[in-house]
C-alpha cells in the first residue's frame, strides 16, 4: 500500500480550470488517504511544472504520482516519463482524465463537473495505492528473418536484410522467383523490363551467403512468436537434378504430352506438365508439375537429368522476426462482366500484357488482327455494389502505359479508354499526357452507366454515355477489349491465417496504423510489405518492403526485446483448464500445461497484448491483468460510487 | 449514337489544328472565354468533338463563328491544347464543308496546289493581254468588266449555293422548325453583323482590333463600290477620284498593320498562320496598293508607257477574285455574318 502519493491537478489553461473548480478538487482529495501532497497547476504538461514534479518525486520520495488532467491518449506517456526523471517506475503513475470526461462533458453543469472530477481523482487515488513497481519483460530474439514471398517486395528486403548482417530466408511457393513483376514487359519509368528487375535482384541475392531462397516451398506450421519463431516448411521437389543439360532438357519438354493452361501467361498460351516460365528464368532450372504430370516417361527417355525419385520434404527454421511479402491477384472478372467469358474478345488487362509481349510486328488475337482496342478501367475496383470499394491505384496508369507500348510497337492501333476519372497520379501524369497527344480517346463515365460490351453479329460493340460530351451515348467498335481488372488479395492467402494476421474490409493484411505504423501488424514480430497490405505499384512495394525490412531486422537487432508487463496471469491455485480462456484470445497466447499434475493455462508473455478477453469469460475467477488486476479495478468502482 | 473517329482529328491538322488532343476536359478555356455562354457554352465541347470526331455534330454547330479568336482560351490552357487555334481551324475546315466544289478544302490542305493556281491565274492574265498585244485601253476596259462579271458570277454559282448549304447542315438537316416570319424579323441581325461584327467586341481588350477591322471592311467594300459602281479608273470627278485613293490607303496601311501583327506574333489571334490567312491578307494589301498605284499612274499620266503596273493590279484582282473569294478566307464575310443570323433563327424557332 502505498503511503506517498502526489496528486496534480491541471487548469489546462482554462480548458479544465472555466468548469471544473480545481481548487475544490485539491481540498477534497488532499486529505484522501495516501496522499502526500496535492497541488493544482496551469499547465501539467509544461516544461516547468515537469520539472517541478520531478524534484518533489525526488525530495519527497513519492512513491505514487496521479496527474489529473486530459486524455491519457495524450499525456500518458509525457508523466511516465517524468516518473522515470524521479527515479520512480513509470507503472507506479496513474492518470486521471478530467478534461474529456468531466470539464468538457459537462460544460453546461459547473458543480456537476467538479464533483465528478473529485469522484475521478479519488479512484485514481486508490489504483495509485495499489499500483505496483513493473519491469518489461525481456525475450530473447533469433537474429534471423523469414520472408514469405519471393516477388521484387521480398527480394528486396532481402537484400536490405542482408546488408544488415542479418540471416534471411526466401520462402517462395512458387517454382521461380520474381511473382508478378516477372510477367511484366516494359515498366514506367524506365525501360527496363520486368524479368530485368527480377534478374537484377537475383543476380545479387545469391551472391550472399547469409541468404537462403526456398522455390516450391510453403509454410505449413509456425509455433512460436516474436523472437522465437518456428516454422515448418514444406519442400516440393522440382525432379529435375542440378546442373543439368538444357538443350536435353528443352527436347524433354517438348515431347511431354500434356498440355495446360500456362497461368504465366494467364491462360491465353498452354504450357507442358515439364516447363519453365521463360527461357533464363531463376532459378535456372525448369521444373515438373507432379500434379499434372501422366508420368508417361518420356521425358525420362530423353533427359538424364528427370529424377523422380526426389522426395517432398519437411525442414524446420529458427527466425526471430517473419516479413510477409505474399503479393497480389489479379481481379478476375465475374462471367458475363462486360462480356468476359462470354464475348471471345474480351481480356483482361495482365492477359493484354502478355499478349503485348508475346507478340511481334503484328497484333493478333484468334487470328485477327487487332486495331481498335477498347480499355474498360476500375474493372474489380471502386465497386459501390459489390465487395471491393477500393481504387486498385496501378491500372490507370499500367493500362495506359500497355496501350501507349501497343501503339508504338503495332501499327494502326486506335485505343480507346473508358475509364471513371484517370487515377495517373505523380509522375505517371507523364505517359496520360503522351497517350492523349498521341491520339488516344478517353471517355468518361460514372458507376451508374457503365460501359457495355455487347456483340452485333461478328462485331463487338462497346457502348457508353461520355459525360465529357453531355452525357451522349457513344460507341466503338473493338477487336479487343481490355478489362483493366484491380487487384485482389492472394486467392489462397492460408499462409496469412497462420500467423493469425488480421485482415482489413478490403481483405488484404491490415496495418497497426495507416500512417504512423505502417508495416508493422498487431501479431508481434510480423511485419507486412508490398501488395499483400493492398494494391500498391513497384515503387510503392519496394518503399513498403524496405521499411518492414528496418521493422523486422528492429526487433531482433539487439538480441534480446522487451515487451510490455501489462499481461495476463494465471493464479494455477484457481485454474481448472476450462479451454474458454484460449478460445476467447485473439491473439493465440494461451496454451495448456502441466504444473503440479494438473493441466492448467499457461500464457506466453511475448505474445499476450493485456487486452483483458480471457478475464471475463474465466468461470473460476483464476485470470488477472498486471495492472488492472480486479482488486485495483474494484478499490476504484468503490471510490468512484463512495458519495 | 455516335460512332467515333479517330481519324477526324488528323484530318483536322491538315487545317492547322495542333495538339487538341492534349486537352483533358478541364473546361478552363470556356471558363475564361468572354464570348461562351451557360446556354452556347465553348470551345471544350468543340474540342470534345472534334477529339472523339463527331463530324455531323461539328457542321450543324455555329459555335466556330460565335468565337471571335481573342485567345483567352489558348493562353490559359493548362494542357498548351490550343483551343483557340482549333477553333480557327474548325471555321476553315466548316468553310471547306459548305463549299460544294470541294475547292477551298483542297487549298487550305495544299499549299503546292495554291500556289500553282496562283501561277496559272497570274499566266492566264498575261496571256490574255498579250492576245490582246498589251492594248491598255482594252485591258483596263475588261478589267472593269471582270470586276462585275466575277462578283455576279462568284456570288451566284459558289457563295449563294454555299450558303444555302450552310443553311441545310445548320437549320434543315437537325429539323429545326422556322417559320416565315422569323427568317424576316432576324434578318436585321444578318445587316448589323455583317457590317459592324459587333459581337467581337465582347472579347476582352478587343476595341482597337475591332476598329481596324470595321475601318478595313468598309474601305475594301467602298473601293469596291468606287471601282465597279463609279468607274474609278476612268473618272473625272475629283471627289471620285479622292475618295478612290484614301479608300486605296486605307486597305494599305490597315493590312500593313495587320501583316505586321501576323509576323511579330504579339497577339494569340496572330501567333499562328496558315497560308490561307497569309494569302487574304497579303493580296488585300496588294490590292489596296496596286489600286492606289494604277490611279497615281493615271495621274500622272504614265501608265501608258508602264502598263505593267495595270497588268500587276489586274493579276492580284483576278487571283483575289477567283481564288480568295470563293474558296478562301472572304468567305469568312458572309459566314460568319449568316451564323449570326442562322443563330437567331434557332433561338427563335418554333
Amino acid at each position: 500500500m502505498k503511503k506517498k502519493i502526489g496528486v496534480y491537478i491541471c487548469h489546462c489553461g482554462g480548458n479544465i480550470s472555466d468548469y471544473v473548480d480545481v481548487e475544490k478538487v485539491k481540498q477534497a482529495i488532499e486529505n484522501e488517504g495516501g496522499v502526500f501532497l496535492a497541488k493544482t497547476t496551469m499547465f501539467a504538461c509544461s516544461d516547468s511544472n515537469q520539472k517541478d514534479m520531478v524534484e518533489d518525486i525526488k525530495n519527497n520520495e513519492l512513491d505514487g504520482v496521479i496527474v489529473a488532467s486530459c486524455s491519457p491518449k495524450l499525456h500518458l506517456t509525457t508523466f511516465r516519463n517524468v516518473s522515470e526523471r524521479g527515479d520512480l517506475n513509470k507503472y507506479s503513475y496513474v492518470h486521471a482524465n478530467i478534461r474529456e470526461q468531466a470539464s468538457w462533458a459537462h460544460s453546461d453543469d459547473k458543480a456537476g463537473a467538479t464533483e465528478k472530477a473529485i469522484h475521478i481523482v479519488k479512484a485514481a487515488i486508490a489504483k495509485a495505492r495499489l499500483s505496483e513497481s513493473l519491469e518489461p519483460n525481456k525475450i530473447v530474439a533469433k537474429k534471423a528473418v523469414a520472408i514469405i514471398g519471393g516477388g521484387v517486395a521480398g527480394m528486396k528486403a532481402a537484400i536490405a536484410l542482408s546488408n544488415m548482417d542479418c540471416p534471411v530466408y526466401i520462402i517462395e511457393r512458387k517454382y521461380f522467383v520474381g511473382g508478378r513483376v516477372a510477367q511484366w514487359n516494359e515498366l514506367f519509368t524506365t525501360n527496363e523490363t520486368g524479368k530485368d528487375l527480377v534478374t537484377r535482384l537475383y543476380n545479387d541475392l545469391v551472391k550472399r551467403s547469409n541468404v537462403t531462397i526456398f522455390t516450391g516451398a510453403e509454410v505449413v506450421k509456425n509455433t512460436g512468436s516474436i523472437g522465437d519463431f518456428k516454422l515448418t516448411i514444406k519442400i516440393t521437389p522440382r525432379y529435375i537434378k542440378e546442373n543439368c543439360n538444357q538443350g536435353r532438357l528443352q527436347e524433354a519438354i517438348d515431347a511431354c504430352p500434356v498440355e495446360l493452361p500456362d497461368d504465366f501467361n494467364f491462360s491465353i498460351t498452354n504450357r507442358k506438365a515439364i516447363y519453365h516460365n521463360f527461357p533464363s528464368e531463376y532459378p535456372q532450372l525448369p521444373v515438373i508439375d507432379i500434379k499434372n504430370c501422366t508420368r508417361c516417361g518420356k521425358c525420362e527417355q530423353i533427359c538424364e537429368s528427370i529424377d523422380f525419385s526426389q522426395k517432398e520434404e519437411n525442414i524446420e527454421i529458427q527466425i526471430g522476426s517473419v516479413l510477409m511479402a505474399t503479393g497480389f491477384d489479379p481481379y478476375t472478372p465475374i462471367e458475363g462482366e462486360f462480356g468476359y467469358k462470354e464475348i471471345e474478345n474480351v481480356v483482361t488487362l495482365p492477359q493484354f500484357k502478355r499478349m503485348i509481349d508475346m507478340s511481334d510486328k503484328t497484333l493478333t488475337f484468334k487470328g485477327k488482327e487487332i486495331k481498335n482496342i477498347a480499355y474498360i478501367y476500375c474493372v474489380g475496383s471502386r465497386q459501390e455494389e459489390r465487395e471491393n470499394k477500393y481504387c486498385s491505384r496501378y491500372c490507370c496508369t499500367s493500362a495506359i502505359h500497355e496501350a501507349i507500348i501497343a501503339k508504338k510497337k503495332f501499327t494502326n492501333i486506335n485505343n480507346f479508354h473508358f475509364n471513371r476519372g484517370i487515377r495517373a497520379y505523380g509522375k505517371q501524369e507523364i505517359l496520360y499526357n503522351e497517350s492523349s497527344k498521341m491520339g488516344d480517346i478517353y471517355l468518361q463515365l460514372t458507376e451508374d452507366s457503365p460501359a457495355v460490351v455487347s456483340k452485333n453479329g461478328t462485331k463487338t460493340i462497346v457502348k457508353t454515355n461520355d459525360i465529357l460530351t453531355n452525357g451522349r451515348e457513344i460507341e466503338v467498335e473493338a477487336d479487343l477489349v481490355v478489362l483493366a481488372t484491380g487487384m485482389v488479395p492472394r486467392a489462397d492467402n492460408s499462409v496469412g491465417s497462420l500467423f493469425k494476421l488480421p485482415k482489413g474490409r478490403d481483405k488484404f493484411f491490415n496495418e497497426i496504423h495507416m500512417k504512423l505504423r505502417p508495416v508493422e501488424t498487431f501479431i508481434d514480430g510480423v511485419t507486412i510489405s508490398g501488395s499483400c497490405q493492398g494494391p500498391k505499384n513497384i515503387m510503392e512495394s519496394i518503399n513498403s518492403a524496405l521499411s518492414a525490412a528496418t521493422k523486422s531486422f528492429s526487433y531482433i537487432s539487439k538480441g534480446e526485446l522487451e515487451t510490455e508487463p501489462i499481461v495476463a496471469v494465471v493464479d494455477s491455485g484457481l485454474c481448472t483448464w476450462c479451454n474458454l480462456c484460449s478460445e476467447a484470445c485473439p491473439f493465440d497466447a494461451i496454451s495448456m500445461k502441466e504444473e503440479g499434475g494438473k493441466s492448467i493455462a499457461f500464457i506466453n508473455n511475448s505474445v499476450c497484448k493485456g487486452c483483458g478477453m480471457c478475464l471475463p469469460v474465466c468461470p473460476t475467477d483464476a485470470i488477472d491483468l498486471i495492472a488492472y488486476s480486479n482488486k485495483e479495478i474494484e478499490s476504484m468502482i468503490d471510490a468512484l460510487a463512495n458519495d | 449514337m455516335a460512332n467515333i473517329d479517330p481519324k477526324f482529328g488528323k484530318a483536322l491538322k491538315e487545317y492547322g489544328a495542333i495538339d487538341f488532343n492534349a486537352c483533358y476536359n478541364c473546361g478552363t478555356c470556356t471558363a475564361v472565354c468572354s464570348l461562351s455562354t451557360p446556354e452556347d457554352s465553348f470551345p471544350r465541347e468543340m474540342v470534345r468533338l472534334s477529339v472523339l470526331g463527331l463530324e455531323s455534330d461539328l457542321t450543324s454547330s455555329l459555335k466556330p463563328w460565335m468565337c471571335y479568336y481573342c485567345g483567352e482560351c489558348t493562353t490559359h490552357c493548362p494542357q498548351t491544347a490550343n483551343p483557340g487555334e482549333l477553333m480557327m481551324s474548325l471555321r476553315r475546315w466548316l468553310t471547306s464543308k459548305y463549299d460544294w466544289t470541294g475547292f477551298s478544302g483542297l487549298l487550305y490542305k495544299s499549299l503546292p496546289l495554291s500556289i500553282i493556281v496562283f501561277i496559272v491565274t497570274a499566266i492566264g492574265v498575261i496571256l490574255f493581254a498579250a492576245e490582246e498585244s498589251f492594248n491598255l485601253e482594252t485591258i483596263i476596259h475588261f478589267g472593269h468588266y471582270f470586276e462585275m462579271i466575277a462578283i455576279g458570277a462568284v456570288f451566284s454559282f459558289i457563295l449563294l449555293p454555299n450558303l444555302i448549304r450552310m443553311w441545310y447542315f445548320v437549320i434543315l438537316k437537325p429539323k429545326i422548325k422556322v417559320s416565315f416570319s422569323t427568317y424576316l424579323k432576324s434578318f436585321k441581325e444578318l445587316i448589323i453583323h455583317m457590317f459592324t461584327q459587333k459581337r467581337s467586341l465582347g472579347c476582352d481588350d478587343n476595341e482597337v482590333r475591332w476598329i481596324e477591322h470595321l475601318i478595313l471592311v468598309i474601305g475594301y467594300l467602298s473601293l469596291l463600290f468606287t471601282t465597279v459602281f463609279l468607274d474609278w479608273f476612268s473618272s473625272q470627278n475629283l471627289f471620285i477620284i479622292l475618295l478612290g485613293y484614301v479608300e486605296s490607303a486605307i486597305i494599305f496601311v490597315i493590312t500593313v498593320i495587320f501583316v505586321q501583327s501576323r509576323m511579330n506574333k504579339s497577339k494569340e489571334v496572330s501567333k499562328f498562320s496558315q497560308p490561307s490567312d497569309w494569302f487574304f491578307i497579303i493580296w488585300l494589301l496588294l490590292m489596296g496598293l496596286s489600286a492606289f498605284m494604277v490611279r497615281a499612274f493615271i495621274d500622272l499620266d504614265i501608265l501608258e508607257s508602264n502598263i505593267w503596273m495595270y497588268l500587276v493590279h489586274l493579276i492580284v484582282l483576278v487571283q483575289w477574285a477567283l481564288i480568295i473569294v470563293p474558296f478562301g478566307k472572304w468567305t469568312h464575310f458572309l459566314y460568319r455574318s449568316f451564323a449570326m443570323y442562322f443563330d437567331s433563327l434557332k433561338r427563335n424557332q418554333g
